[in-house]
């Protein structure tokens, strides 16, 4: 150490900011240096001499702050004693434990998103299925439409048990009043277009007949549905036919639907002559009268007049079908023969259609004949 | 485990304050009055002013308990606002009196001894064979300590009353630690002159 690093350091060497290695080589530097030794040693005694003693405070100084400080703390603006409570509550959010907990619950919070529902945990599962839109083209279908579906319960509730669904079937067969209700051979007259949407809900495709008509517990029936539906004529022709055959409640409707279905794949040919068989065995009955007004219908649409007069003219009377038959007897006389064949053509028929689309296709094929005045129940 | 006050560091007290505890406070004050109050005498000269800014000073505190820095040191923070609150008095007193050595010190309107009186008594090593030398000592002292240029003096006071090392003083005064030891050293430097009679009784001391 030279003296110029001495002078440096003499204060801190005065008031031992030195470290133990800097001091002693100042101590040994003024050993050796007469100059240096006069200045440390002069400092020091100016300091020992010259320490200004310490005049206590005054007695009531402590007291008087302290009471000036109880009347800051109560004058203190409310954004300052917030911002101190702020401070505190910081001041205890910053420890480690807290932050430990907080990162735990983020880490059990954050592993909650990730749990999946167990499957079969729901108690159950409602699936809609709504009706599919027809085209304009398609012709007119009749399909029968359960009791509850028509008095506009909703779907779920009106699907009735086995018995149920036996009894509403005989109740069918029984009056032509109760199938009138059941059949939607023609097209609501002047339904509103609410209304129509909401039958196209509530319908098949077929338009009469609801999803849940009752006679889901038959395969067969269910399956020929299923087709007609998916506008597979033949397949559920075949399967109408597998549960006539079979007999049971549900005998007289597939009958009815499996003409319907040789109507739409074969054409009125076909189809009329079942149409007439299904009379005779059910003559008298919902079904038989239906299947009395199809026949005549094919035949009106064959052409063959006569043989429409004629089984027109055998449901005068019958209810439900008394005003339909005397209009398509009166028609007969004024539509041309030429679009009577031509509606006749395999094919022609070959989807059912909507209320609306069948409204609509009766009035292109019969020009001049009036809308029917009632809704489903003619 | 909590400490306790009396080993609390002066930082961990004013936490505790700024956290509502008004005995850390208390501690505080008890520590620092006395040294705050020989600081802020030897600068304003007058007992009953010095009592005035020294309950300013730690009123300061108070109001400004949120400010405080927990990194921070607090004798840096309570003698920044001691000096700069002198450093206020002194500037409106545009023509300050010096009390004379012989001008009573009253305290509360209690005592009228003189400053060197004081200063005597207050002296640790003072003995009762050197009682008058010390006396006159102490009034050289603080009649050198008062000549000094507010700079030096300034500096003096926070190194010998306040005990705060050279980087403190740096940061208080806002000067350079070189600037301050040199201020210091000049402010020994004039003293040493001032107190050149009494080598020997320097010497005695030794």
């Amino acid at each position: 150490m030279d003296c110029e690093k001495f002078d440096r350091i003499v204060l801190d060497l005065l008031y031992e900011e030195l470290d133990e290695l800097t001091s002693a080589a100042a101590r040994r530097h003024m050993e050796h240096c007469a100059r240096c030794r006069g200045i440390g040693s002069g400092l020091r005694a100016t300091r020992q001499i010259g320490g200004l003693p310490l005049l206590e405070a005054p007695s009531g100084l402590e007291q008087r702050i302290l009471d000036a400080e109880r009347n800051a703390r109560a004058e203190l603006p409310l954004r300052q004693r917030l911002g101190r409570s702020i401070s505190v509550m910081a001041g205890y959010a910053m420890r480690p434990q807290l932050a430990m907990a907080a990162l735990l619950l983020l880490m059990i919070g954050s592993s909650l998103l990730f749990l999946r529902a167990k499957p079969g945990a729901r108690e159950s599962l409602q699936v809609t299925e709504r009706g599919i839109p027809e085209s304009e083209s398609e012709t007119v279908t009749v399909v029968p439409m359960p009791a509850k579906a028509r008095a506009g319960e909703p779907a779920s509730e009106a699907r009735p048990g086995a018995a149920e669904r036996d009894s509403k079937k005989a109740e069918l067969g029984a009056g032509a009043d109760e199938l009138e209700r059941g059949f939607a051979a023609s097209p609501p007259p002047a339904a509103a277009p609410a209304e129509v949407e909401e039958q196209k809900t509530e319908k098949s495709p077929t338009s009469g007949l609801t999803l849940d008509d009752g006679n889901s517990g038959d395969r067969d029936y269910d399956q020929g549905m299923s087709d007609y539906r998916a506008r597979r004529f033949g397949a559920a022709q075949k399967n109408f036919d597998s549960v006539a055959n079979r007999g049971g409640s549900n005998a007289p409707m597939a009958e009815l639907f499996a003409a319907q279905a040789a109507r739409n794949e074969s054409g009125c040919s076909t189809a009329a002559p079942r149409f007439e068989s299904i009379n005779g065995k059910h003559r008298g009955t919902g079904v038989g009268n239906e299947a009395l007004w199809q026949a005549g219908d094919c035949y009106r649409a064959m052409g063959d007049r006569e043989s429409a007069r004629r089984t027109f003219k055998q449901l005068i009377g019958v209810s439900g079908y008394d005003d339909r038959a005397q209009r398509a007897l009166a028609s007969l006389d004024e539509e041309p023969v030429a679009d009577q064949r031509k509606a006749a053509k395999p094919g022609a028929a070959k989807a059912p259609a909507p209320a609306g689309g069948k409204q609509q296709q009766t009035q292109k094929a019969v020009p001049k004949a009036k809308p029917p005045s009632t809704g489903q129940a003619q | 485990m909590a400490t306790s006050r009396g080993d609390a560091t002066d930082e961990m007290l004013m936490v505790r304050y700024q956290r509502g505890d008004r005995e850390a406070f208390a501690e505080l004050v008890r520590r620092h009055k006395t040294p705050i109050y020989n600081f802020v005498l030897r600068q304003v000269r007058q007992g009953n002013t010095a009592e005035d800014v020294t309950q300013d000073v730690f009123l300061r505190v108070v109001q400004n308990a949120s400010e405080f820095k927990h990194e921070a040191r607090f004798s840096t923070w309570l003698y920044t606002i001691a000096r700069n609150l002198c450093v206020d008095h002194l500037r409106k007193q545009t023509h300050r009196r010096h009390p004379s050595l012989d001008q009573p010190v009253t305290q509360n309107g209690e005592d009228s001894r003189p400053l060197v009186d004081h200063l005597a008594d207050a002296h640790p090593r003072a003995s009762v064979e050197r009682t008058a030398v010390a006396g006159e000592v102490a009034g050289r002292i603080v009649a050198a300590v008062e000549k000094l240029p507010d700079d030096q003096r300034e500096v003096f006071l926070l190194r010998e009353v306040a005990n705060l090392p050279f980087k403190e003083i740096a940061e208080i005064t806002g000067v350079g630690e070189n600037t301050v030891k040199s201020r210091m050293r000049y402010a020994l430097d004039r003293l040493q002159e001032a107190l050149s009679d009494f080598e020997e009784y320097a010497r005695a001391l030794r």
